[in-house]
């Protein structure tokens, strides 16, 4: 049966065949692309890692991200906060990541993150209500504890907002005024 | 796929070196395409960058709101910032502030606006080029004030110190202060201020009428019976946002009493719109009409005071027959406004605008102050009420050149008594008539140094510009003149920090003094503004706090900071007046205005009138401003004259035809609009345009009626009678098209004002 | 599509929204108002309203989601002005709803007239609709003179060409409001506690804004003034907006 196919094909075989590779060569690439190169989960400038600071060290999430609770933006920790630990934690005080941390420091220089969950800027979205509502981080962030760099495990799309709020029944959850400012 | 390429590749197990090589490309394009194509999908990268040092009261997405003081025009109205991630976001009134309550006006509002203006001038510089060119170079404030300090104290050494002179805008609270003693300190007595806007007429009758020399508390939210004589209280007069509060509790604000307003002006104002009679009495005559009313008042028998012989007597020759005749206002009104004046209820006089700014502008403010006299209206709930001395030591007002002094100061210009000239925060060269010559008086002073924000007509003749932070990035303090009855006093403190390498101008003046040296740095101690506002609000904070107060002096401080501002309400109000019956009447002799240029020559008025939005044209670089539409005609960016329908259908002249307006003092050309307004015989142009060198949003837009204003003194006051100017127009034969957001401004039947009030 | 009529069909029932926490509406009093148009600025300094330039005014393609309309009665020397604020009357039966095929405008259960920007694709058919003439189209993408996009708000969208825009009774400081008053366990915000821009800058008080709903709001009271009317009643859009018409002496 293939040989028939390709016995019709023939004509065009190599051409084709090409064509065909160059397609499969554009999955390929965008696999690649989303797995290395994505803002899914981009490098960044330190190699920080949840699973060291939230597993192994026991950090609760809003020890760093301390705004969470409280504002619409759940904030990353001041430089200051950084060092205010890492001062005191003399083993890997020499290792080459936390040297980095430390040059920033000295330069009183901002850590330059790569931002991974971004919402665009025509929608309002606030931390505070839904970790009032009794959200667990990992809800719409995964299992960042594990992580060493940082993946995105959400699209962070309209539809996926609406079924979340649909499944949990929010109240005027669908109303486009609650999220589109 | 995977069925047809997996025998394929069978089949082509003989693959020559050539197809592999082609194949291998392929693919390679294919990858590089997908991961093209995932970069073209993705979101830009944004980085989260955090604080290196988080500030105290500081979260991400939260606003915080810090209180301070608007400096948009001389009412000391306090307000609120927003301020988000360390940007100022918006403007509103401080509700707890006395003279705002939470509100503001548009230009208040557009302080922003003055905050993150492109055309800031943003380092100091100095002239580079011919004067007056616009040729600056840029230098560092070291090199700046070592150059200034060292002229200055130069001068100081060899006894000239009378030679440089200081002029700034309306400056008061201690800023004020620290002008004056620098001044002194150097050994100058010339510290002057210019402000167009300023009262002087107001001032100068109230110091004959009532011998107190300040701004009283005008009470129009309780008056029932508000008359204002040419006052645009809720545009421009005194302290705008307070009136329209008072305005609305005058309207609605008490349960069945709605009082009633009455304007007097040739060409109706915002307050004009607002009032419930609109009268367009011959221009220059208001202060005659009040002396009608006065007359009628009296003559009723309304008026039972010791001196009522006096008056009768100082009242005789203005009948409403006589008055009636010369102001073009019927007799019966007269006598019906002396009724409505005097009737039960509390009733209220003002004076302003064009009517406090003739030839006779204090005769007829003394007028308008005998008529509130006359009907016992002073001291008394919705009256005029005097104010108690300003709290904080605040000098008010006492330093005002007004045009006479502005006169000398370009004679001495022209005589070469002057070395140096500061400038701050006033711009003459816009702000008078051209006949003054001021820019060209300048151009005799060898070192001319302006402080301020922003380049001007004046500022361009500076040989130094030294860059100011704007109020927003200030320390300061201030008292509201006019005061609201009883001490109050706010403070201004910077919301954000500042944008560029400016300095706050009595930061300036502290760094100057100690390169000049000598005394100055000595008795000008202070490292910085905030220290000696501090240190002076510690001194007045000892000073009360010895009746009992049991507060320390940081969390006084801490509360003021906050609050914005410091009062106590209910305190005493004011030292007594002393009404002056012989003083009033002596001075009521000269009731009518005399005009420059003769009517057969000029047969026109030239009203300029000050706008709500650029004032003295202070406002015109703000873009929000520029985009406002005019309340009374919609006009947006750009200068136009007011005509009487009837005026123009006589003449020809249409909307948008250019016209040639020519005073005795010199001409300028400015579209035409039709107006329904305003008295036949009467131009009206506004205040505000035709800058020449202010910034991208004012340059080359517009005319300044005030450069063709004849240069007539208001002899009691010494101020500029800047509403006393005939004129003639001539049409050019050019048009211009007229920028109005209006389309038709008739009712046409349609219930749009609600379903009592149509009757087009 | 019959969901959609029959859905249409109860939201134009009187009272409908009734059963909802909140019916925002304002009242304008036409008695106290100046026509010093603090709002407006205060509108454009609160909403992100762009800076249009000369020329774009010239072609009437300014953006002023609230604007004073003057109309003039009689003539000189018995002339009178009269000034109404102009902005989204918020219908409760609003024409442009019907009008937009992406239901970009829709009424939400505030008693809101909505406007989601990035479901708009313009088609403008909205302000076609609207009488009121407050439904302001994009033309052209907006730009701020560096630094004067500093003072824009984080809060509101800054709009881009192509989309319409109008009054929102500012949505974001409702949404605050709303915010503050679950965290205080409350079910809904106190009377006074959402002011939309204009109102707050209002120097008369001419503008009260409240929830209808609450038969204590202030703005309820002022409703019931006799001097009360909406603006082009009867073309039934049933407005949110109650103007309390000028006293005449």
């Amino acid at each position: 049966m293939s040989i028939s196919v390709l016995d019709a094909l023939r004509p065009a075989k190599k051409p084709a065949l090409l064509g065909l590779v160059v397609v499969v060569g554009l999955f390929v690439g965008a696999w690649v692309h989303g797995k290395y190169f994505s803002d899914r989960s981009p490098i960044q400038p330190i190699e920080f890692s949840h699973r060291i600071h939230a597993t192994d060290n026991e950090i609760p999430c809003q020890h760093c991200h301390i705004y969470a609770d409280r504002t619409p933006v759940a904030g990353v920790p001041s430089v200051s906060k950084c060092m205010g630990c890492h001062n005191s934690v003399p083993s890997v005080r020499e290792s080459p990541e936390i040297l980095k941390l430390a040059t920033y420091w000295e330069n009183r220089e901002p850590i330059p993150w790569i931002k991974v969950y971004d919402v665009p800027d025509y929608v309002h979205f606030t931390h505070k209500r839904h970790i009032k509502a009794g959200l667990a981080c990992q809800e719409c962030h995964g299992p960042v504890e594990t992580m060493d760099r940082i993946t995105r495990v959400a699209s962070m799309r309209m539809p996926w907002c609406v079924d979340c709020h649909t499944e949990r029944n929010v109240e005027h959850g669908r109303d486009c005024w609650t999220c589109h400012k | 796929m995977a069925a047809i390429a997996g025998p394929a590749i069978n089949k082509m197990s003989k693959i020559s070196r050539r197809d592999l090589l082609q194949f291998i490309g392929a693919g390679g394009v294919g990858v590089a395409g997908g991961i093209l194509y995932g970069e073209g999908v993705q979101r830009n990268v944004e980085f989260l960058i955090p604080q290196v040092v988080p500030p105290e009261d500081y979260s991400p997405g939260v606003a915080t709101w810090y209180n301070t003081v608007c400096n948009q025009c001389s009412a000391g109205c306090g307000i609120s910032v927003r301020i988000r991630e360390g940007k100022a976001k918006k403007i509103e009134g401080n509700p707890v502030h006395p003279v705002s309550q939470g509100r503001l006006c548009a230009r208040g509002q557009a302080g922003l606006n003055v905050l993150y203006n492109p055309d800031r001038i943003r380092t100091p510089l100095q002239n580079a080029a011919q004067r007056g060119s616009g040729n600056y170079a840029e230098i560092s404030w070291d090199e700046a004030l070592t150059t200034l300090g060292s002229r200055i104290g130069r001068l100081k050494i060899e006894g000239k110190a009378g030679r440089v002179r200081l002029l700034t805008g309306r400056t008061r609270g201690h800023l004020d202060e620290l002008f004056a003693q620098f001044m002194g300190l150097l050994g100058s007595e010339h510290y002057q201020q210019y402000d167009f806007t300023y009262p002087a007429a107001i001032r100068a009758a109230n110091r004959i009428s009532f011998g107190v020399d300040q701004l009283p508390y005008y009470d129009i939210k309780h008056a029932d019976f508000l008359l204002s004589f040419g006052a645009d209280y809720l545009g421009t007069w005194l302290s705008p946002v307070h009136h329209s509060l008072a305005y609305g509790h005058l309207r609605q604000g008490r349960q069945g009493r709605r009082g009633k307003t009455v304007q007097i002006e040739p060409r109706m104002s915002l307050s004009g719109a607002a009032a419930d009679e609109w009268i367009a009495a011959r221009p220059g005559t208001e202060g005659l009409l009040a002396l009608g009313i006065a007359h009628a008042l009296v003559n009723a028998g309304n008026y039972l005071g010791s001196d009522r012989d006096e008056w009768s007597i100082a009242l005789e020759a203005y009948s409403p027959s006589t008055v009636s005749a010369e102001t073009d206002v019927s007799e019966e009104s007269i006598v019906r406004l002396a009724t409505e004046f005097s009737a039960p209820g509390t009733s209220l006089a003002i004076a302003g605008g064009a009517t406090a700014a003739g030839t006779n502008a204090v005769a007829s403010v003394v007028a308008v102050n005998a008529l509130n006299y006359l009907a016992g209206n002073l001291g008394q709930r919705g009256g005029v009420i005097f104010n108690s001395d300003p709290a904080f030591s605040a000098t008010a007002g006492s330093r005002q050149a007004g045009l006479r002094g502005m006169l000398d100061l370009v004679e001495a210009m022209e005589a070469g008594d002057v070395e140096v000239l500061l400038v701050h925060d006033t711009n003459p060269v816009y702000a008078l008539p051209e006949n003054v010559r001021f820019r060209r008086a300048m151009e005799n002073v060898p070192l001319i140094v302006a402080l301020s924000s922003f380049h001007d007509e004046t500022t361009a003749m500076a040989d130094f510009i030294l860059p100011t932070n704007t109020y927003l990035e200030s320390w300061g303090d201030d008292v509201p003149d006019p005061g609201v009855g009883f001490p109050v006093a706010s403070i201004s403190q910077p919301v954000v920090a500042k944008l560029y390498d400016t300095l706050a101008v009595g930061d300036i003046i502290l760094l100057l003094a100690r390169r000049i040296g000598g005394e100055l740095p000595i008795r000008l101690h202070w490292a910085t503004m905030e220290e000696f506002i501090k240190e002076r609000w510690r001194e007045e904070y000892e000073l009360r706090s010895a009746a009992g107060e049991d507060q320390d002096f940081e969390a006084f401080w801490r509360a003021s900071l906050e609050a914005g501002v410091w009062g106590q309400p209910g305190a005493a109000t004011g030292d007594e007046s002393v009404p002056s019956s012989s003083s009033m009447i002596a001075s009521i002799t000269d009731p009518v205005s005399k005009f420059a240029g003769s009517e057969s020559d000029y047969p026109f008025v030239l009203h300029p009138y000050l706008t709500a939005t650029f004032t003295d044209g202070r406002g015109a670089n703000l873009p929000w401003l520029q985009e406002l539409p005019d309340p009374m005609t919609s006009v947006v960016y750009g200068s136009w004259a007011e005509l009487n329908p009837v005026t123009a259908d006589e003449l020809g002249i249409r909307e948008g035809d250019i016209l040639e307006v020519e005073s005795p003092a010199g001409s300028i050309r400015v579209p035409a609009l039709i107006f329904p307004a305003i008295r036949p015989g009467v131009i009206a142009i506004p205040i505000g345009q035709g800058h020449s060198a202010y910034g991208r949003y004012a340059s080359d837009r517009g005319v300044n009626p005030i450069h063709i204003v004849a240069t007539q003194v208001d002899d009691q006051s010494g101020d500029l009678a800047w509403a006393a100017t005939r004129v003639r127009i001539k049409r050019t034969g050019e048009r211009l098209r007229i920028i109005k957001t209006d389309g038709v401004t008739r009712t046409l039947g349609r219930q749009i004002l609600g379903p009592k009030n149509d009757h087009a | 599509m019959s969901t959609i009529v029959e859905k249409l069909r109860q939201y134009s029932k009187p009272g409908y929204y009734d059963k909802f926490d909140y019916h925002w509406t304002m009242t304008i009093d036409l008695d106290r108002c100046t026509g010093c148009e603090a709002c407006v600025v205060a509108c454009q300094a609160e909403n992100n309203l762009p800076i249009v330039g000369e020329e774009r005014f010239a072609e009437n393609r300014e953006i002023k989601w609230i604007r004073i309309e003057r109309y003039w009665e009689g003539e000189y020397p018995d002339i009178k002005m009269g000034f109404i604020p102009m902005l989204c009357q918020q219908c409760d039966d609003a024409p442009c709803e019907t009008a937009c095929p992406v239901y970009a405008t829709y009424h939400n259960q505030d008693g809101l007239n909505t406007q989601i920007y990035n479901r708009c694709i313009g088609t403008r058919t909205c302000a076609v609709y609207c009488p009121y003439e407050v439904r302001y189209f994009n033309w052209f993408t907006y730009t701020w003179d560096e630094p004067l996009e500093q003072q824009l708000n984080p809060d509101v969208t800054v709009r881009e060409k192509g989309v319409m825009e109008k009054c929102t009774f500012c949505i974001q400081r409702i949404r605050i409001a709303k915010d503050n008053a679950k965290d205080d366990n409350r079910r809904r915000v106190r009377d006074g506690e959402v002011v939309p821009a204009c109102v707050q800058s209002c120097p008369t008080e001419a503008l009260v804004f409240g929830n209808s709903n609450d038969p204590e709001a202030k703005v309820s009271k002022m409703m019931k003034s006799p001097r009360g009317y909406k603006v082009l009643e009867e073309l039934h859009t049933t407005p949110s907006i109650v103007y309390l018409t000028k006293v005449q002496s």
